[in-house]
């Protein structure tokens, strides 16, 4: 009987397999489209059987919309009701494609996020540093639209050094690369230098609590913690993404960053200000 | 029972489950139990009434568990910025909660059948002091339990919950029974209100939201995350299996980037003890360079040394909360 059970259970999970690569692929193929009515019509058809998605409302493919539009990246996040003011990119899949993160994150400095964080599970952004900041700056010379000569600045935070761009400011975001080690293994570290003080008396257990432990975590006093993680891929999991700093974050999956488009992240964000956070109330 | 609802799967649920227990399944379940309240103004009863179907709703949810072999289950019944609601709702919810162990209590042998080891995780010192007596009894009482495991999270959040554990550590280290050397991720993690359990393997939220509201952060960094759309009080058996197919999805990725980070704790720490040592030779040292031999020797040593302290350390710790619950439980007696 044993093996029977077995049996059905490789074929669910095959089925299922088979109908996720199936979304992905249609996913792709109705975005290079332009005709939104097929678009439609397929998501229809494909939404009621999509029983077991993890996340339905990812499956409408974004109109075809691609490189050579103008981004009014400005006015759509002022139409927004609430813009998170950290949001953190989460890369949940196996080879990451700078190009693409690049254009994410400069679309959201241009929507006007004030803190955007890049994160992987593996720390290969952190060991690439360079290579995802020029990435970062090249994008940002094709893809803005120049409105009114505002051009966006960027200050990058990496290992707490700060390196300024050279151009004058008028509209500022930080950039942070975040690997493994800023999550759980900070937070020991604020545990040792904790302890040392108690060690050498400068500090009782009694006087350890919440705030200390904040504060010593906290990167700089103005940096927020993040209001939203965008994962991008199929685990679905935080993989040890700043434990501490999650408390509050809301979490939007989208299925992966290769080839992701503006109204992709532009959707996410809508969804985002549609939550309604009660705080414990 | 009225913790854990009596009854069996129908003959579909038994095939179901059957079929998933085929792939691997999670041994450790959290749930956020999220949409009492939404629910209430949905069916239009008063607020207490949602809580109460939710109550009603965990008691069947650790049935359907234990139906499929998932044998510890965390839940979130109360947070600490709870305290933020009006005053008749907190406490509706403490005096819900008061009832509801008391008649746990009452239905000792039943526990002891079904083998029910009840924790409660939180700041209990914040509740009142009734509540407290009648949590440590019951805690007490089902302590040497070990079929299955129902951890309840009450006047919790997981900043606490870490703060908490770095202040036993520190604790440790003003009583001499560890040094701040000795701080490291796993004895962190040993010192947390979850340190009798393994880190949960599925986490599920209900009522839609897509946040973690400070629960279990430590936890869960490489636990499988399933929010779900539906109302804690209107959750199915399906809604379960969902989630649980969703684990299975998940498994092997996870697991792969579980065993990455405990390789990297495991070098931190092997490098954590060698620059220890270094330190050491160089400080009692007589300044000459000791042969790889002696140096493999002294490491060896000093990790014995470690662990020995640590052990001390975390065997006072345990004494001390269980020590806590002891004087509740002789209070509530002499009361």
């Amino acid at each position: 009987m044993a093996v029977v059970y077995e049996f059905v259970w490789q074929v669910l999970h095959v089925l299922l397999h088979i109908h996720r690569t199936l979304i992905t692929w249609f996913r792709t193929r109705l975005r290079n489209w332009n005709g939104q009515l097929w678009s439609r019509a397929l998501t229809a058809l494909l939404v009621p059987i999509a029983l077991s998605f993890p996340n339905p409302k990812n499956l409408v493919p974004a109109p075809g919309k691609r490189v050579g539009r103008r981004y009014r990246c400005g006015t759509d996040g002022k139409s927004l009701e609430k813009l998170p003011d950290h949001i953190a990119l989460l890369i949940a899949e196996e080879e990451p494609r700078y190009t693409d993160i690049a254009n994410l994150v400069v679309w959201c400095m241009a929507v006007g996020i004030s803190y955007v964080s890049v994160y992987d599970n593996y720390g290969v952004f952190r060991r690439n540093n360079s290579r995802l900041m020029d990435e970062i700056l090249k994008q940002q010379q094709e893809l803005l639209d120049l409105e009114g000569s505002k051009q966006l600045s960027v200050e990058f935070l990496n290992n707490g050094t700060v390196k300024q761009d050279q151009q004058v400011l008028s509209c500022q975001s930080v950039l942070k690369v975040l690997s493994p080690d800023d999550g759980k293994l900070r937070i020991v570290q604020a545990a040792q230098q904790l302890c040392r003080a108690v060690e050498q008396r400068e500090k009782t257990s009694k006087d350890i609590n919440v705030t200390v432990l904040d504060s010593l975590l906290r990167e700089s006093k103005s940096t927020p913690d993040p209001d939203l993680v965008l994962k991008f891929g199929p685990v679905e999991s935080t993989l040890g993404f700043l434990p501490w700093h999650i408390r509050l974050t809301e979490f939007i999956s989208l299925p992966s960053h290769v080839d992701v488009s503006y109204e992709d992240l532009f959707s996410a964000l809508q969804r985002y200000a549609s939550c309604e956070q009660r705080l414990g109330k | 029972m009225s913790w854990i609802r009596e009854g069996e799967l129908n003959l579909i649920e038994k095939l179901s489950a059957n079929i998933l227990k085929a792939g691997p399944m999670p041994k450790h379940v959290a749930f956020i139990m999220d949409g009492n309240r939404r629910y209430a103004r949905k069916r239009q009863v008063e607020r207490q009434e949602g809580h109460t179907q939710g109550f009603d709703k965990l008691a069947e949810t650790l049935r359907w568990c234990l139906n499929l072999s998932i044998h510890e289950v965390t839940v979130y019944a109360f947070s600490i910025e709870n305290f933020k609601r009006s005053k008749d709702e907190v406490d509706g919810l403490m005096e819900l909660a008061k009832q509801k162990f008391i008649r746990l209590l009452e239905e000792q042998e039943n526990l002891e059948k079904h083998g029910v080891c009840i924790r409660v995780l939180g700041d209990l010192t914040l509740l009142p002091l009734d509540l407290q007596q009648h949590i440590a009894r019951a805690v007490v009482a089902t302590r040497t339990y070990n079929k299955c495991f129902l951890n309840v999270c009450f006047a919790y959040t997981s900043r606490h919950e870490i703060a908490n554990a770095v202040r036993e550590m520190a604790w440790g280290v003003e009583q001499g029974l560890i040094k701040s050397s000795d701080v490291s991720e796993a004895l962190l993690g040993q010192c947390l209100y979850s340190s009798n359990s393994p880190n949960p393997d599925l986490l599920i939220r209900t009522s839609g939201e897509v946040r973690l509201s400070d629960f279990l952060l430590w936890q869960t960094s490489h636990s499988c995350l399933v929010f779900q759309s539906v109302l804690w009080p209107e959750y199915s058996f399906w809604n379960l299996c969902d989630a649980i197919l969703q684990y299975q999805f998940n498994h092997r990725p996870l697991q792969k980037a579980r065993d990455q980070h405990r390789e990297g704790q495991a070098l931190q720490q092997y490098e954590a003890d060698l620059a220890c040592v270094a330190d050491l030779l160089q400080h009692h040292g007589n300044g000459k360079p000791l042969d790889a031999q002696r140096r493999q020797e002294a490491l060896l040593n000093y990790t014995a040394s470690r662990e020995e302290r640590v052990q001390n350390f975390l065997g006072a710790l345990q004494h001390k909360r269980d020590s806590f619950l002891t004087d509740l439980t002789s209070q509530a007696a002499l009361a």
